[in-house]
């Protein structure tokens, strides 16, 4: 940490230097695990992202836009039933490794079809949109002494609100800070008894910024892809939590959301799109994590499904049941998990959307008790309350790659 | 009335878009302020004289898209050489990418210098308006019935809705502004109905007509229903999430409006000059009686939507989501109950009079409470820096648009059709702060060096606000821009007390 007067003459020497990647501090925590939660806001189509290929329903529902290892454009293939969307390049290679899993069929315990009340849903971990005021990621946080969260967002989103330790984090703007006006607005926020703690706390991450550091992911993105100046705001973000987090005394829980996955219409080639971005997202972050990835868990969560069938402009209206997916290194995957429901005749839940069969709370709480060590009791009552019906899935995490 | 030195710092900070220098004086009785300014209804000005409307726009577009149509015509892409289906043309792929980057050029850079001219002109009238009361008004409905330019085909037509459907009616019957909004082709754009097609209607059959004759079953080319529109309409314009409406309201109210359409690239061919920008599409409507929240409407095409519009617009559900959300925005968080119910009760008894709901929620001591304030947010407290230190954009609104992009409140991009957050939980945090210090100093570089008296300044926009720490810091800066980063990154200016 800087003094302040090593702060100040820092800041006469160059003061452009300041707002550089601000180097955010964490206290040092026992646990090596590490955990990313990304959320894509929107709803992404189940049945595009893992297609069941094999399953006898699908052709017949999706047409011509119907996905399979064998089209022009071949789906990896998974298993006999499921494949990963064109576009999932790397996820594949991962999921070779045994680092990556999809859960088909799986959605929020809220079933209604509105984004926001949804997303707020998975996002406050229980089962109603105004169920709590605090997010269940900010509460697990809580659960876990000594370890603090990150939210890479402009504004903090209901997931890591709450009262445990939680910063956000998002490209810097490239003004120069004079240090005098800093000092006097110090006293002012101090006696703003809303506003103090924010702003004491962004003093502090200022004062102890490395000179001219750069956050080790937003190189890593960077020089990942070369020529591609087209990469979205995931991978960009997604590489910064991972600078973040692959320091030893980085943050051990993030954050990281994105948008853009509402496809009402002409899905095909927006999905394509989005999934190479979250497919560039999760290569970046692997490379920008470094040794840590072995000891990392990565969900990516969306709030709803979609129909299943297509509508009338080439797309797919608000469902139920959609797909998530899990990878890391600490993860047990390479294989398909979830009960699928099947999508022929009569399966259909209000003969319309994927019936959902895993509430995402059961994935979250397997993750949070074996991977993060999160004491059973207190994922019942803190951090996921009235979930008892949603048991913890096991065997997400642990050495060996599992038989499907 | 009471006219206490608090009583007009909140007409003009917390119900106005932040005081300009002399702002404060000029108020005596703040109810009547704000009064007159509603029955003056929105002020336009010449602000928005010379921009193009919606028709202008889709005409521009068609054009782009005909000169690219054109160009890929005479000009047979990689692909199709490769194939072999095309007879070779001059130049390979990668040349035509180039000459048809260059073809479009003009379109692209004219879409551009109307981005900025749209933009120009509503942060110039933020900045200068005597009506700042309604000038948030109308920020607010735009941000109610928000479209989101990340979505290619709304780009341009986000700034023009605010301007045609928001601003005539901000001080009017809310079921007209409903209407004009959601047959503004921005929304209708936005949230996908221009295409979506009534299954049994006569387009509708002709598509699957033609569909079954090629054996292609694949109903996602074209013809069919589209439910994004119907359903946000309930759930974020009108009654909300909570009203309890079924999947079968928001499907029967989508067939209802199957037609609503704009005045697409076709309807501009060979010379043709449609007459509006919304078209209605008899022949994609969806024929029949329609059902929705317990009440029958008779097949009617346009007027059969229309109608339930209007009920929805009259419905309590409307009327208490609507209170709830203005009182939120003007008053608190967390508003009083009595003050909402009685907004809503104005709202029912004067026919969706938005007027009426203003004056209402100006009567009302709950709306002058010592403890009634809000957090601003990051298009807030740039409108009010601009106001304070009145600076001329100068018809170069870029440096705002990318503060306000970067402190996470991008203009017409709040990536959602339900709207940038209005709670404080959302825009406090240190990382947010910081980029508001920063902003702040970024902001007074912007001004024009002016009357050096520092004190006098801060007074002028923070009244009985500025208390004594935020007094002497902003009297011991070294310079009037040093004075002016103090006051826009004080905390007292982080408020609309």
């Amino acid at each position: 940490m800087l003094t302040r007067r090593q702060f100040l003459a820092n800041a006469a020497f160059g003061a452009a230097n300041l707002v550089i990647w601000p180097k955010l501090t964490f206290a040092a925590t026992g646990s090596d695990a590490r955990f990313l939660f990304v959320l894509l806001r929107g709803g992404l189509d189940g049945l595009e992202s893992v297609p069941p290929y094999g399953d006898p329903g699908y052709q017949a529902i999706r047409g011509a836009l119907a996905l399979s290892p064998s089209a022009a454009q071949p789906a990896h293939k998974l298993d006999d039933v499921f494949a990963l969307h064109p576009s999932f390049d790397y996820a594949a290679q991962l999921y070779a490794q045994g680092q990556f899993m999809p859960v088909v069929a799986s959605a929020p315990p809220y079933w209604g079809r509105s984004h926001f009340q949804a997303q707020n849903c998975v996002e406050n971990g229980t089962a109603k949109p105004d169920g709590a005021q605090t997010g269940w990621l900010n509460r697990c946080v809580a659960c876990m002494p000594g370890v603090d969260g990150l939210a890479c967002a402009a504004v903090m989103p209901l997931t890591m609100r709450g009262t445990a330790k939680v910063e956000t984090w998002s490209p810097p703007l490239a003004t120069a800070m004079n240090p005098i006006l800093l000092q006097r607005l110090q006293p002012l926020y101090a006696a703003d008894a809303r506003l103090a703690a924010p702003f004491a706390r962004a003093i502090a991450q200022q004062n102890d910024s490395a000179m001219s550091e750069a956050s080790p992911g937003m190189l890593a993105q960077q020089s990942s892809k070369p020529g591609n100046k087209k990469a979205g705001g995931l991978p960009l973000m997604m590489a910064a939590a991972a600078g973040f987090m692959g320091k030893a005394d980085g943050p051990r829980i993030a954050f990281v959301e994105d948008d853009g996955w509402d496809t009402h219409a002409n899905e095909a080639a927006i999905v394509t799109r989005k999934l190479a971005e979250l497919d560039a997202g999760l290569k970046a972050f692997h490379l920008s994590v470094g040794q840590a990835w072995n000891s990392t868990v990565v969900i990516v969560a969306t709030e709803f499904g979609r129909t299943a069938h297509i509508n009338g402009t080439g797309g797919t209206d608000h469902g139920t049941g959609g797909s998530m997916f899990l990878a890391g290194g600490a993860l047990r995957g390479g294989h398909v998990a979830g009960d699928w429901p099947g999508i022929g005749a009569g399966e259909l839940y209000q003969d319309r959307d994927v019936h959902a069969t895993t509430d995402f709370r059961s994935v979250f709480k397997g993750i949070l008790a074996t991977h993060l060590g999160v004491p059973e009791p207190l994922l019942e009552s803190r951090v996921f309350p009235g979930s008892a019906t949603a048991k913890p899935l096991e065997n997400l995490v642990g050495s060996g790659r599992s038989v499907a | 009335m009471d006219a206490s030195g608090d009583d007009i710092t909140a007409a003009v900070n917390r119900f106005g878009l932040g005081a300009k220098p002399g702002e404060l004086a000029r108020v005596h009785d703040p109810r009547a302020w704000l009064n007159a300014q509603v029955a003056r209804g929105a002020d336009d000005g010449e602000a928005f004289a010379g921009l193009p409307g919606s028709l202008d726009y889709l005409r521009e577009e068609a054009q782009l898209l005909a000169t690219r149509r054109e160009f890929k015509q005479g000009n047979p892409g990689r692909r199709a050489l490769m194939f072999g289906t095309m007879p070779p043309a001059t130049g390979n792929g990668r040349a035509n990418a180039a000459e048809l980057k260059r073809a479009l050029k003009p379109y692209r850079e004219e879409e551009r210098k109307d981005l900025l001219a749209e933009a120009a002109a509503r942060y110039q009238l933020a900045t200068t308006t005597d009506s700042p009361f309604v000038e948030r008004l109308v920020h607010f409905w735009s941000n109610h019935f928000a479209v989101s330019i990340d979505k290619r085909p709304a780009r341009l037509l986000a700034a023009p809705m605010e301007r045609e459907a928001i601003r005539p009616h901000v001080t009017g019957r809310f079921a007209d502004m409903l209407l004009a909004v959601e047959t503004h082709p921005a929304m209708l754009l936005y949230l996908d109905n221009v295409r979506s097609v009534g299954p049994t209607s006569r387009l509708g059959q002709r598509i699957a007509t033609r569909l079954a004759r090629r054996g292609d079953p694949d109903k996602g080319k074209a013809g069919g229903l589209n439910e994004n529109l119907g359903r946000e309409v309930m759930e974020l314009h009108t009654v909300g999430v909570d009203a309890g409406y079924t999947q079968a309201d928001v499907t029967e109210f989508s067939r209802a409006l199957t037609g609503w359409s704009i005045a697409l690239p076709r309807d501009f061919a060979n010379g043709r000059q449609p007459q509006s920008a919304f078209v209605f599409r008899e022949n994609a409507h969806e024929p029949g009686l329609r059902r929705v929240m317990g009440r029958t409407f008779a097949a009617g095409g346009f007027e059969q939507g229309k109608e339930i519009l209007e009920l929805l617009a009259r419905q309590p559900a409307t009327a208490k989501h609507l209170s709830l959300k203005l009182a939120r925005h003007f008053v608190s968080d967390g508003p009083p109950r009595s003050l909402v119910d009685r907004m809503a009760k104005s709202y029912l008894e004067l026919d969706t009079d938005l007027a009426a709901v203003y004056r209402t929620l100006i009567a009302s001591p709950e709306a002058w409470e010592a403890d009634a304030r809000k957090f601003k947010t990051p298009q807030d407290f740039v409108i009010s820096s601009l106001r304070a230190a009145q600076i001329d954009l100068n018809g170069r609104p870029q440096a705002v648009l990318a503060l306000l992009k970067n402190l996470g409140e991008p203009v017409f991009d709040p990536r959602s059709p339900a709207g940038f957050s209005d709670d404080s939980a959302n825009w406090i945090d240190a990382d947010g702060l910081w980029k508001r210090v920063q902003a702040a100093e970024a902001l007074s570089s912007r001004v024009a060096q002016a009357d050096p008296q520092p004190l006098a300044f801060a007074m002028e926009i923070l009244g009985p606000r500025l208390d004594q720490d935020t007094a002497q810091a902003i009297r011991r800066a070294e310079s009037m821009r040093q004075a002016h980063a103090t006051l826009f990154a004080c905390p007292a200016f982080q408020w609309r007390a």
